[in-house]
């Protein structure tokens, strides 16, 4: 991919609309040196994050009561089949008329309904057996969810994660740039008003490999832990 | 504890009529049936698993169950096995696995374990729980022989140690009077109870 970035870039020779990879790299390190970078990801990851969690723990919430609950789900499916139609555009626009500038609560609004969506699956194929073990030693509620019943969603909480978060930092980034005053979204509006391709580039560069660093760092490693159980005696 | 059933039902479909089962600390009784006759739901009802019955279930009696299948949770070492569920601390949940020789194996995780080990962690689960009334739902199925056996030693010494009642739901005549228990014979439809014939082997 580099190789066909670089080779289409000097074919091409206009370093204004295609600017070539050792530009771009600069353009990275100068982020990089200036400190810019941590400032303007630095804000970014706060509201991927915030967003996260927020989506994360409603969404596994939701998705749980309906997996679980015939009636909830029969009431509940109609709203979930609209909210995950409805474009993650007209939805950041229409929170912010309606609950004001909070960005992590437009940006989770976003994410809820595909969280609860793939959780709803994982709670519909819970083991009945482990159930009943759990109700015969009268186990209390939180030690069921927390032993018995998040065990079986991680496969499905993992995927939502994953899924998850590549979504809420690209709707993230057109919060920003729609309306906000500092975070990589808003530097890539000011540099497109330029017309600042290599600097457009840049940034989103870099934060993606912010974001790979996430997910190589954390996300793999909780999966490694969590599936621990699953391999055979060494 | 005593249970006084008028009957139950699933839907059109009575399963069990009326009949009552008393069973106490120290007391030993097993349930004989063929397969499908109702000896698993009359368990249920009084591990307190199903309340959708008529009739009444008294008594302050801790039970305890084993399952048909080990049903142990794959993603827990072997020691939290029998911590979690049952709430007992790590240096008692250590010496019942010794007792069912399952010493050195807390670490590992259920699938680890071959299925008679599993079993046996079952056991000492169900131990663990300090039970007055053990419940017991065909523990010894699907086991070779030779296991089959220890299991059922290893039941008997742990029920005279803690002098736990039995309630076993089997269908295998011979196991009852392994254990020591009074055989009872869950038959007819709805089924009902009657004392097990005296030339039963």
């Amino acid at each position: 991919m580099l190789a066909l970035w670089a080779v289409a870039a000097a074919v091409l020779d206009t370093p204004r609309s295609l600017p070539g990879p050792a530009a771009v790299a600069a353009r990275v390190a100068g982020l990089v040196m200036s400190g810019e970078l941590w400032l303007h990801a630095g804000m970014t990851l706060m509201r991927v994050l915030a967003a996260f969690v927020l989506a994360m723990t409603l969404g596994v919430g939701l998705g749980l009561w309906m997996g679980r609950s015939r009636g909830a789900d029969h009431w509940l499916n109609p709203a979930l089949v609209i909210a995950l139609n409805m474009p993650a555009l007209v939805v950041i626009v229409l929170a912010y008329i309606w609950i004001g500038l909070n960005e992590a609560a437009a940006i989770a609004l976003n994410k809820i309904p595909l969280v609860t969506v793939m959780l709803r699956e994982g709670a519909r194929a819970l083991r009945p057996d482990l159930d009943e073990m759990a109700a015969a030693f009268r186990m209390s509620r939180l030690d069921r969810l927390r032993h018995v019943v998040l065990p079986q969603l991680a496969p499905h909480v993992a995927a939502a994660a994953r899924a998850g978060i590549s979504l809420i930092w690209k709707i993230v980034l057109v919060v920003e740039f729609l309306g906000r005053s500092n975070g990589v979204g808003f530097k890539i509006h000011l540099l497109f008003s330029s017309f600042d391709v290599a600097g457009v580039l840049a940034w989103a560069l870099a934060f993606v490999a912010v974001m790979l660093a996430i997910d190589i760092g954390l996300l793999r490693r909780w999966e490694a832990r969590a599936n621990r159980w699953r391999r055979d005696a060494a | 504890m005593r249970l006084d059933l008028q009957g139950k039902a699933f839907g059109p479909r009575a399963v069990l009529g009326p009949l009552s089962l008393t069973a106490g600390r120290g007391q030993r009784l097993a349930v004989l049936g063929p397969s499908g006759i109702g000896k698993s739901t009359l368990l249920r009802i009084v591990a307190g698993l199903d309340h959708a019955f008529a009739g009444h279930l008294s008594g302050d009696d801790r039970v305890a169950m084993v399952f048909q299948e080990p049903t142990l949770l794959p993603w827990r070492p072997a020691l939290q096995n029998i911590t979690i569920p049952t709430g007992c601390d790590a240096a008692t949940a250590g010496a019942l696995m010794a007792q069912v020789g399952l010493a050195g194996r807390e670490a590992q995780f259920p699938r680890q374990l071959s299925l008679g080990q599993q079993r046996r962690l079952a056991l000492a689960r169900a131990f663990a729980a300090r039970p007055d009334i053990l419940l017991m739902d065909e523990p010894f199925a699907s086991l070779d022989p030779d296991t089959a056996d220890r299991m059922i030693a290893l039941t008997a010494g742990l029920l005279d140690r803690s002098g736990a009642g039995l309630i076993l739901v089997t269908h295998d005549a011979e196991e009852p009077a392994r254990l020591g228990a009074r055989p009872l014979i869950l038959s007819g439809s709805p089924a009902t109870l009657g004392p097990a014939p005296t030339d039963a082997r």
